[in-house]
């Protein structure tokens, strides 16, 4: 595992318990390295979802570890897992998830503000990254005077915008047309090359599928191993 | 799917049990207030009717006097007349049978007296005063022991003696109770000698000692010194004794006497247990229709001459029991207000829990009747058994409920959920879209803005005219449980006031929204972001701050009403203590104030000549007004140690060379005014000219005073001999009971007492205080459920944010922020609000008929206690809300937000 930005090693996770318990996930293992784009596609409740949870932080396995970056995010008490997510880990959400009275560009430079970043620094970082985005046109524009499409592309900036080691994006095309949505899928595999960052998506989409370095079937709650 | 769907109505009701109990509890509670109050208020004026009488006492009994006629004999002199007790006994039947049978049955049995005027007693020693009395109730009592001698008799043989008028003093035997002839040292067969105040000498001789066989017999006490020595009674300092005349020996007594210097009268004493409000406004009429039969036939000398204060006192009372009817209504409009406003906000809290359900219903086929029914089936089981218990709790209360604000309070309270919830059906499935091109979606804005623009317009508007209403037409004059509109103003007038301020309230997030991106602290973004996102939603904020307001509102009522009580008490007494004497004892008032100085505890003591109704003519008119004949310097200085108001500089009152008096002055009307010229008429055809030079202030009961000084009066020749003393200080009231002095004491604490103990006043007051607590609890209510309505959407935010980085104790402190600004709004505004309601309606309420103040009473805006209050009770639930929140959202899984579609 030496190298891997991301390593999953035997993690379960059951919802419930006794005859009703659901086993999410079972003894998943793999590595992801770095400034790689990989596909997690799986069935609906193949467990794909809770998988970007643990992954994230979100949610904590019964059993296994998570280590991004080198840290083991399954021992982080929750200060611990909120620096994980400001620094290391961030999220692109298939309803967008922007704040709808701030505009594009405030909403972008959310994270920053969490980082505390400077003023200026954080302007310069989200006229950056509106720009790699597109949207540099529509930077004073609310959420709710935006396309789903370029919605979506804001959440992507607001993802990148803290520098993220790890972007992790559950259905990002999900709410989308498949026109808008080849474009934001284009949009993702070009960050992840411009910025240098690893992608773990979540997805059913072919196209996605395709433009991923790697995919990695879900199946069930089991990975195959690779 | 067009039926109805039972299990979903079953389904809807247990998801969603917390906020129908919580509208069960809401219509139970408000059912059991408004339920409740009526017959309370009822049973109050009832209460206040028969206290009002009893305190009246004296001037609620009916009197009725007639001359004596004539009893000349053949021979020209005066003729015994041996039946006398009975033509006594029979002019109280005579009285009896003109009573109105409403009135009779309202009063006790009668009581025939015939009085002598009171007479010394020359036997040199101390000052003793004898007055004949003969008493005759309709079973013939008081009934009396004879434990000496016998009863008096006939003073001669001859039954039908006459007598010359200007003969020999006529004998007459008395009976002596056992108390009076020890003190007098009399016993059976010894004469008193008494003489009149032109020394006349009258033949009385005690015949027996008596003991009483009921001393309680309410017919004594027309007549206590019948019974014991009392003392002091005409202030000088003597004894009255009273002798018992009998069936026989009155007659003699009647030849003893003039007829001017023997009164013969029947009394009927009010029964105050017999009273109820309705039963006394038909003996008002019919007590005024005697008066008026009494002054028709004034000119006949022994026709019968009624007298009473009771219609009077019935007419203060029915005053004050309409006001206090009004007060009732209006607080009770706001809690039913606010009431409401938290049942809307419970019925929008539970359309936003069932959108996703209600849509999906619809988009299978449910119509929307068929939702509607649903919806108002479930709200109707909630609401009507709710209701019922509340009523029955009143009934258990008060002894019956009125259902006439819980029916249509029920009516609304059932529909608002229906309402919602339907609507909410309609709307998710409406076909409306977007115009395309952007005039048509401008059009369609502008319409929008005017349709509310036009709302809050008729709501201000309607507000406005109800205190305009208000303040033109007042609220105490109108007759009971018709109030209209007026009494809606304060409630009218603070959902105004909380509509327009919510509509700024986007204007003021998006302003702190806009200072908050300025900031370096990303948790004051994210809450103004939050604020400023459920700014709009007019409901939860109106609802909080009118509660609020009308709460400050009902609190400051109760704190201008016991502020007013105290300023009535102090101006009804004009000092601390009040002693009146009678006019025997004018001679002894400066003697009495000048051991009341002396005494301990007193800092300052004023005599005065106060008479009651003293005429006045000003420009060709009659005007009634208190003439206080007062050393004007001390009076000055007496004022200046109450909190009553100041005497202007009384060195304007000294006497001019024209011979007017100047005078203060103080008339309800208007009529005399600083400036005006009128005159003070005297017996002896001349008239005192005065000259109004200032506002005096108000003095005793009643706004119609004139104040003089008392070396002027003295020097126009005005009679100035004292005949009450004020005093001030903590032990005034002890130091003038400690002169034994025998005059009427008033003491200001006395009055307060009786006047806040007043039921009509004491059940305002708890009203005010109930009414106050429970629109608190409905504004908190408000804020707890309007914080839960947008609880999803806040958990959602906040879950994002922690995607992003944001740690669990600063997502408390974004959940605070974002319901910051509905509790700063309600906590600042709402009793700013209620203050300035208050200050517009106080007058128009009529509060100082039940403080009993001359004045408007002072607004007293308790602003410690509802800022503090409001401000605890706000951060209290703000807290618990927030930890509440926080606990749900911890159980909740933080990946579940990558789930949620928005």
């Amino acid at each position: 595992m030496t190298g891997a930005l991301l390593t999953v090693r035997g993690v379960n996770r059951t919802f419930g318990s006794g005859a009703g318990a659901v086993h999410a996930l079972r003894d998943v293992s793999f590595d992801v390295e770095p400034g790689t784009m990989v596909a997690l596609v799986g069935r609906s409740g193949s467990g794909k979802t809770t998988l970007l949870n643990v992954i994230g932080g979100l949610d904590r396995p019964d059993a296994g570890s998570v280590v991004v970056d080198g840290l083991e995010v399954t021992g982080l008490d929750e200060d611990g897992l909120s620096q994980l997510r400001r620094d290391r880990v961030s999220y692109v959400f298939q309803t967008f998830g922007l704040i709808p009275v701030l505009s594009a560009a405030e909403n972008v430079g959310v994270p920053l503000r969490l980082a505390r970043s400077e003023p200026a620094g954080r302007e310069r970082r989200v006229n950056l990254l509106l720009d790699l985005v597109g949207l540099a046109d529509h930077a004073q524009q609310r959420p709710g005077e935006l396309s789903g499409g370029q919605q979506q592309r804001v959440a992507i900036a607001r993802a990148l915008a803290a520098s993220p080691r790890l972007l992790i994006a559950d259905e990002p095309t999900g709410q989308l047309d498949a026109e808008t949505g080849l474009a934001v899928m284009g949009l993702l595999r070009g960050v992840v090359e411009s910025e240098g960052v690893t992608a773990v998506v979540a997805t059913h989409d072919p196209v996605m599928m395709a433009l991923a370095d790697r995919v990695i079937q879900i199946s069930d709650g089991r990975v195959p191993a690779c | 799917m067009t039926g109805l769907h039972w299990p979903s109505i079953r389904g809807r009701a247990r998801a969603d049990a917390g906020p129908l109990l919580l509208v069960a509890l809401v219509v139970a509670v408000v059912a059991v207030l408004v339920g409740a109050t009526p017959p309370m208020l009822r049973s109050t004026s009832d209460e206040a009717t028969r206290d009002a009488v009893r305190r009246a006492a004296d001037d609620a009994a009916v009197r009725v006097e007639a001359e004596w006629p004539d009893d000349y004999g053949p021979t020209g002199g005066r003729l015994r007349a041996p039946r006398l007790a009975d033509d006594v006994a029979g002019l109280s039947s005579l009285a009896a049978n003109d009573l109105d049978p409403a009135l009779r049955s309202a009063l006790r049995p009668p009581v025939a007296t015939v009085s002598s005027i009171s007479m010394a007693v020359t036997d040199g020693s101390v000052q003793r005063r004898l007055q004949l009395e003969y008493l005759r109730t309709e079973s013939g009592g008081p009934e009396v022991t004879w434990i000496a001698g016998r009863a008096p008799g006939p003073s001669t043989r001859d039954q039908f003696a006459e007598i010359p008028l200007n003969g020999a003093p006529w004998p007459m035997q008395i009976g002596l109770s056992e108390a009076d002839a020890a003190v007098l040292g009399a016993r059976p067969g010894d004469r008193i000698p008494v003489q009149d105040d032109r020394r006349n000498p009258y033949n009385v001789r005690v015949s027996g000692i008596f003991r009483p066989v009921d001393p309680a017999d309410p017919a004594w006490r027309l007549a206590p010194w019948l019974l014991r020595p009392a003392a002091n009674r005409d202030g000088l300092g003597s004894t009255r004794f009273g002798g018992l005349l009998s069936d026989e020996s009155l007659p003699d007594a009647r030849l003893a006497f003039r007829s001017d210097q023997l009164r013969r009268s029947v009394r009927f004493d009010a029964d105050p247990d017999r009273l109820t409000w309705e039963s006394a406004q038909a003996l008002a009429s019919a007590v005024a229709t005697l008066k008026g039969l009494s002054a028709v036939s004034a000119e006949r000398d022994t026709s019968l001459k009624w007298a009473t204060q009771l219609d009077s006192v019935l007419r203060d009372l029915r005053s004050q029991i309409a006001t206090a009817s009004a007060q009732a209504t209006v607080l009770l409009l706001t809690v039913l207000v606010g009431a409401l406003l938290v049942v809307s906000l419970t019925a929008d809290l539970l359309t936003r829990r069932r959108a996703r359900s209600l849509t999906t219903a619809r988009e299978r086929g449910a119509s929307l009747p068929a939702i509607a029914t649903e919806l108002t089936i479930e709200s109707v089981a909630v609401a009507v058994p709710a209701a019922a218990l509340g009523l029955a709790l009143a009934a258990a209360l008060a002894g019956s409920a009125s259902v006439t604000w819980v029916l249509p309070f029920l009516l609304l309270t059932a529909a608002a959920g229906p309402a919602f919830g339907t609507l909410a059906a309609a709307r998710a499935t409406r076909d409306k879209r977007s115009p395309a091109n952007r005039s048509a979606r401008r059009w369609a804005s502008r319409t929008t803005l005017l349709r509310r623009v036009a709302v809050d317009v008729a709501v201000v508007a309607l507000a406005v005219g109800a205190l305009v209403a208000l303040r033109q037409r007042g609220i105490g004059s109108t007759d009971e449980g018709d109030v209209g509109l007026p009494a809606a103003a304060p409630t009218l007038g603070a959902l105004a006031a909380a509509l327009l301020l919510m509509r700024l309230l986007p204007r003021g997030t998006g302003g702190a929204l806009r200072l908050a991106l300025r900031s370096r602290r990303p948790m004051v973004l994210f809450a103004a972001a939050r604020a400023a996102a459920t700014a709009s939603r007019l409901l939860p904020a109106l609802t909080v701050t009118a509660a609020i307001a009308l709460a400050s509102f009902a609190v400051t009522l109760h704190a201008t009403t016991d502020r007013g009580l105290s300023d009535g008490a102090w101006q009804a007494v004009g000092a601390d203590a009040r002693l009146t004497v009678g006019s025997e004892a004018a001679g002894s008032t400066v003697a009495i104030a000048g051991q009341v100085a002396a005494a301990r505890g007193v800092s300052a003591v004023v005599t005065a000549r106060v008479v009651e109704s003293e005429r006045f003519i000003a420009d060709q008119t009659s005007i009634a007004a208190r003439l206080v004949v007062v050393d004007t310097a001390a009076f000055r200085r007496l004022l200046a140690a109450t909190p009553l108001p100041g005497l202007p500089d009384p060195a304007g009152l000294a006497a001019t060379n024209d011979g007017t008096v100047p005078a203060l002055v103080r008339t309800s009307d208007g009529s005399l005014r600083p400036g005006t010229q009128f005159r003070l008429p005297l017996r002896t055809n001349s008239a005192i000219p005065m000259a109004a030079i200032g506002a005096a202030p108000a003095v005793g009961n009643g706004d119609d005073v004139i104040v003089v000084d008392v070396a002027t009066a003295r020097a126009a020749g005005l009679e100035s001999a004292p005949n009450t003393v004020w005093a001030t200080g903590p032990g005034a009231a002890e130091a003038i009971r400690a002169t034994g002095a025998d005059g009427r004491l008033t003491t200001r604490a006395g009055v307060l007492e009786e006047r806040r103990t007043a039921p009509l006043t004491a059940g305002l007051v708890r009203l005010q205080l109930i009414a106050a607590g429970a629109l608190l609890a409905l504004g908190l209510l408000g804020f707890a459920l309007a914080a839960a309505a947008s609880a999803p959407e806040r958990w959602e935010t906040l879950a994002r944010l922690r995607t992003l980085g944001l740690r669990p104790r600063d997502a408390h402190r974004v959940a605070a922020g974002e319901l910051l600004p509905v509790a700063v709004v309600a906590v600042v505004c709402g009793p700013l609000l209620g203050a300035l309601l208050a200050r517009l309606t106080v007058e128009p309420l009529a509060l100082r008929v039940l403080t009993g103040q001359v004045a408007v009473p002072v607004t007293v805006v308790p602003w410690w206690t509802a800022e503090l209050v409001t401000l605890v009770a706000f951060t209290a639930v703000l807290s618990a809300v927030v930890a509440t929140e926080s606990s749900v959202r911890r159980k909740r899984r933080l990946g579940d937000v990558l789930r949620v579609s928005s």
